[in-house]
């Protein structure tokens, strides 16, 4: 990655963005069509081009998927409002998948891309700790 | 000294034998003893120039010299006093100046006791005031150390029985509590 030139991450930034839907949110058959025609069309140095796409497909991917960490059990209705609220907010659709994690003790947290939401009981207990 | 005693003498002599018919009484003779007379006093001359005057000069002289030493004598004994007196004055004076230094030493000596005595006393308050200082950091640093053990212990231990002790039906109460929490945020 560290090698990737110059034009090829804009190449790769270009062709990330041809991936993507009208709202925002990465659409499979553009992503098919640019892999037919980075097959036809090969680049300079098409491994590196290949990683540089992937990695920002999977940023884009991460930002559409709300992954909410839970302990003990979670309904689909919450997933859904969780679903509801964080699209309103980002404005773009965003999908939520449910994790256990039991480290949590109670609570929920949310990780969108790089933002964390997080009410927990671990969390506060944590909080309380540095407080102290 | 003597010449007029021996000449008022002769001629006593000399009238008392012509008062009393001296004369004819001995068989003495004038002429002789005018001879006598005139030989007795070249005799008593030379005497009187050759012998007493020089003897009398000559303790007259001595007499000059002792009682000049004598003077000197007196003089020197003056001087000695005087002298004396000046010693005894200088040594005075001398005491007096010893003594003076002596409690001027004495002063300089407390004076510089007393200062060395209030550096050290500052000095030991400094280092007192220094392990205080670092004694109470350390009791901060201690009572910090054992308040954040203690909080992690009870962190720890609430959240191992929060962990068994919760129920399903708590956990997911809390859990929607969080979920309207995080959506209304």
């Amino acid at each position: 990655m560290a090698s990737l030139s110059k034009s090829d991450l804009q190449l790769s930034q270009q062709l990330t963005a041809l991936s993507l839907d009208a709202e925002g949110a990465v659409d499979p058959a553009k992503v098919v069509g640019v892999l037919q025609y980075l097959e036809k069309h090969p680049p300079v140095s098409p491994l590196g081009v290949l990683k540089a796409y992937h990695r920002r497909i999977s940023i884009e991917l991460a930002k559409a998927n709300a992954i909410v960490e839970h302990a003990g059990s979670i309904s689909d209705t919450i997933l859904g409002s969780i679903a509801g609220a964080f699209s309103q907010k980002y404005r773009r659709s965003i999908t939520a998948t449910a994790r256990q994690n039991d480290d949590l003790i109670a609570g929920l947290r949310v990780r969108i891309a790089d933002d964390v939401y997080e009410s927990t009981v671990s969390g506060q207990l944590d909080t309380l700790a540095n407080s102290l | 000294m003597l010449t007029p005693l021996i000449l008022a003498a002769a001629a006593e002599g000399v009238q008392a034998a012509a008062e009393i018919g001296m004369v004819e009484k001995f068989g003495l003779e004038l002429h002789y003893v005018i001879f006598q007379f005139i030989s007795f006093s070249i005799l008593f001359a030379v005497l009187y120039f050759k012998v007493f005057k020089p003897v009398s000069e000559t303790m007259d002289a001595r007499q000059a010299k002792i009682e000049a030493g004598v003077k000197d004598a007196e003089e020197m004994k003056l001087k000695l006093d005087a002298a004396a007196a000046e010693s005894a004055r200088i040594i005075k004076a001398a005491q007096g100046e010893a003594t003076k230094i002596i409690d001027e030493a004495r002063l300089t000596a407390k004076a510089f006791l007393d200062k060395q005595t209030q550096e050290a006393t500052v000095k030991a308050q400094e280092i007192i005031a220094k392990a205080q200082h670092s004694t109470e950091l350390e009791h901060r640093k201690m009572i910090a150390e054992a308040r954040g053990e203690i909080a992690r212990l009870v962190v720890n231990t609430t959240r191992q029985v929060l962990a068994h002790e919760l129920t399903d039906a708590e956990r997911a109460r809390y859990n929607d509590a969080a979920a309207k929490q995080l959506t209304v945020a």
